[in-house]
């Protein structure tokens, strides 16, 4: 994943945005600024790496609404807040929420650059999982409803016989499906199936 | 009662009235008095006096009297003539008789009684030249009847005694305008004396009182005279007897008499005392000190002073106005002291505007917050992005320029901040200053912004039609409408964002404007109405219920009104109604 970063500022004060995305730019980070949360919203970013910068409080729904918005549009960008006045409710309102930090103006460079390295490699992270898990996901859907069946089985360490008894087919037409499934999976061996149906389990989770 | 003189000399009035007042009654029974005049010195003459005598023995034939008074020399003098043809037997009381006279008709008959009185030439003359002590002439006026001469001699007489200090003078016999003429022309240099005459030079006949008066009045030196009949005509004054006295004490012998005591048995002083009598103008005239004069002097007319004429009235008018003064007084001290107890009340007032000014300041610590780290954030983030392009090596001139300018803008706008803040905050003396309406809304809505937007409230304000100028505090003003409008914002917190909207708009009229905070809340209960502008009455859990108070004392002490309305669930309306200053920014500042 060699996709360099694109970093959203969300502040309705003209000059701090302005200012922020001088200092990104600087630092030669790319940005992009809006100046509502609405603004936000309506031109929503791609899906690309990178993180969103964004002042707790704005005019009409803040950045703590925002926040809310994103993670039920299912947008998985990290955030980094940005408040002139920390006080302690909004503050824990948005760590709970999972915003990466909640940095107090005036930031200096380095304290805002660290958060946006830590969001950036979440967002890497996560982007990571999200491919692997989709990876794995499409190789899942790929399997046929009788190959499930046996995958099934197989990761609950059921042998080919008792899968056979149980499906009523034949214990070779089993170990074909295994071989099958194993294939589609990319897996050498029954416990690295197993490995991976953990995985899964976990992202599925996610 | 023979009197010697006429009736019409005030000497023998004097003692006649005298003694009609001081006879008292005999055995219970009034005692008749009457009187007869000699007409002495006019009228004389042996067959004059015999005839005199003669009418008198016919007239009081059936009416014999029990006792006679001799008022004068000359009445003794003949009654002692003819005692034996006429009225013999009864007592004889005399009156203004030397005691030479009597010396010289001694002896005299036991039954013939009274109190000599002297009349104290020297001493009059003495006491002249002590006063005038540049007196080198002593001036003696007399005229030529036989009275006159009996003057004349006794001043020559006595007069004797002054020559080594002072030349006498006589001016006797001369015409009345001769006399008049000398005296005009005396200098400081002289003193006059003289007891009047009755005949001058020419023969002209006088009352002694009026030959004394033309002298009075032509003369350039002080006249002293014997007689304090005399007093009032223009002399300075002298030694002598009051025929009054005189007519006392002698009525007192007549008393004495009457009630059966014999002639022998009265103690009846030497002579009668004398004072100096003076006339206080004619003091004043000549420059007499009243504070030399010797003990017992009696000093006349004297012009009573404002004091002495009012005395009581004075005295009463000072009490009362001395009352008033002290009443005054303490008015003005009361009112000073309220004044005090005002300044320091308005001082204390001031005090708790200040407090409840620092605790809306503490109500909008976020918004405060909030206004001054954005425009700081922003210099920062600029300073540092310059840094990096400049590190970056390549020309960024234009760049540079645009971080460096808007630096600047956001270093005023932190400043702005900061100044309004500071302006809130401080503990300042109350001003009465004009100042412009709507200058003071765009501060409202500045100040007041940063928290309408951490509320998410929409806040209006609108500014006036016309500017209007208003006089007064405008810390004291701000603070009141930040008041009402956090308690607006209140008001319409939790509330749907439509609502969430607070109002400032104004209505001026020439003498007045209004300004009216309106909001959509939840309004306010009718029975809160009437205490919202109480002292400790507040429906908010943490609220202290200071802040309506003080803004309904604050608009109290600029001479507004404040009110408020409220229909719930409508909102409420608070109105602020403040007197327009004149003509705008000509209002002088008046002292508060």
């Amino acid at each position: 994943m060699n996709e360099s970063p694109l970093i959203h500022v969300v502040d309705d004060d003209e000059s701090l945005r302005t200012a922020v995305l001088r200092l990104l730019d600087a630092a030669g980070l790319e940005a992009i600024g809006y100046a509502s949360t609405g603004d936000f919203l309506l031109n929503p970013p791609p899906d690309r790496h990178g993180c969103v910068v964004l002042d707790v409080r704005m005019p009409g729904p803040s950045g703590l609404d925002l926040q809310a918005a994103l993670q039920r549009l299912g947008v998985a960008l990290p955030v980094v807040f940005l408040t002139a006045y920390a006080d302690a409710a909004s503050t824990l309102q948005a760590m709970k929420a999972g915003a990466v930090d909640v940095l107090a103006k005036p930031v200096d460079r380095d304290t805002l650059l660290d958060a946006l390295r830590r969001a950036l490699a979440r967002d890497a992270l996560q982007r990571t999982a999200r491919d692997e898990a989709r990876r794995l996901r499409e190789r899942f859907d790929s399997l046929t409803p009788r190959e499930r069946q046996v995958f099934d089985r197989v990761i609950a360490g059921k042998v080919s016989k008792q899968i056979a008894d149980e499906l009523g087919i034949g214990e070779r037409t089993v170990k074909t499906e295994r071989a099958q499934v194993m294939t589609k999976l990319g897996v050498g061996s029954a416990a690295e199936l197993g490995r991976l149906a953990e995985r899964l389990a976990q992202l599925s989770i996610q | 009662m023979v009197h010697g003189n006429s009736r019409l000399l005030p000497a023998d009035i004097e003692a006649s009235t005298a003694i009609q007042q001081t006879i008292t009654t005999s055995a219970g029974l009034p005692v008749a008095l009457f009187d007869e005049f000699l007409d002495q010195p006019r009228f004389g003459g042996q067959v004059y006096e015999e005839t005199f005598l003669a009418y008198l023995r016919e007239k009081y034939a059936d009416r014999k009297p029990e006792v006679i008074v001799a008022a004068g020399e000359d009445a003794l003098r003949v009654l002692l003539t003819y005692r034996s043809r006429v009225f013999s037997g009864v007592p004889i009381v005399h009156l203004a008789v030397s005691s030479a006279f009597l010396r010289s008709h001694a002896p005299v008959p036991p039954d013939v009684v009274g109190v000599p009185g002297e009349i104290d030439f020297s001493a009059t003359v003495e006491q002249a030249l002590r006063w005038h002590p540049k007196a080198r002439i002593l001036v003696v006026v007399t005229g030529v009847s036989r009275w006159d001469r009996e003057w004349e001699g006794r001043a020559r007489e006595e007069g004797a005694r002054f020559q080594e200090s002072v030349t006498i003078e006589a001016l006797s016999g001369l015409s009345t305008a001769k006399v008049l003429q000398r005296l005009s022309e005396l200098g400081d240099d002289a003193v006059v004396f003289s007891p009047g005459y009755f005949e001058d030079g020419d023969h002209r006949v006088f009352a002694p009182r009026e030959s004394i008066a033309a002298m009075a009045a032509a003369s350039r030196a002080p006249i002293y005279g014997p007689f304090n009949t005399h007093l009032g005509l223009g002399i300075v004054g002298g030694y002598s007897w009051r025929f009054a006295d005189a007519g006392i004490q002698a009525a007192m012998i007549v008393n004495d008499l009457l009630a059966g005591t014999p002639p022998s048995a009265l103690r009846l002083p030497e002579e009668m005392p004398t004072t100096l009598n003076l006339d206080w103008r004619q003091m004043r005239r000549w420059g007499i000190d009243e504070k030399a004069l010797p003990p017992g002097s009696v000093v006349h007319f004297r012009v009573p002073t404002f004091l002495d004429e009012h005395g009581g009235t004075v005295a009463i008018v000072v009490a009362i106005f001395l009352l008033q003064a002290g009443l005054i007084a303490g008015l003005v001290l009361e009112r000073f002291r309220r004044r005090s107890a005002e300044q320091i009340a308005q001082k204390q007032a001031n005090e708790l505007a200040h407090a409840s000014r620092l605790a809306l300041a503490g109500e909008l610590t976020g918004a405060i917050a909030h206004e001054i780290n954005q425009p700081l954030g922003a210099i920062l983030s600029n300073a540092e992005a310059g840094e990096l392009v400049l590190a970056s090596g390549s020309d960024h001139r234009e760049k540079l320029q645009a971080i460096l300018a808007d630096i600047r803008r956001d270093d005023q706008r932190a400043s702005d901040v900061i100044r309004r803040l500071r302006g809130l905050l401080s503990r300042h003396e109350v001003e009465r200053l004009p100042f412009g309406v709507d200058k003071a809304l765009g501060d409202l809505r500045s100040t007041l912004a940063a928290e309408a937007r951490r509320r998410g409230v929409t806040l209006e304000v609108h500014p006036t039609s016309a500017d209007a100028t208003i006089v007064g505090d405008r810390v004291q003003m701000q603070q009141v409408l930040i008041n009402l409008v956090m308690n607006a914002m209140d008001a319409v917190a939790g509330l749907p964002e439509d609502r969430r909207r607070v109002v400032v708009a104004t209505i001026v009229t020439p003498d007045l404007i209004t300004i009216t905070v309106r909001d959509q809340g939840r309004g306010i209960a009718p029975e809160h109405m009437s205490r919202v502008f109480d002292s400790f009455f507040t429906t908010k859990p943490t609220g202290m219920g200071l802040g309506l108070s003080i803004a309904h004392t604050l608009v109290r002490s600029h001479g507004g009104r404040i009110w408020a309305e409220s229909d719930p669930p409508e909102g409420a309306v608070f109105h602020l109604e403040l007197p327009v200053a004149s003509e705008k920014g000509s209002t002088s500042p008046e002292p508060a």
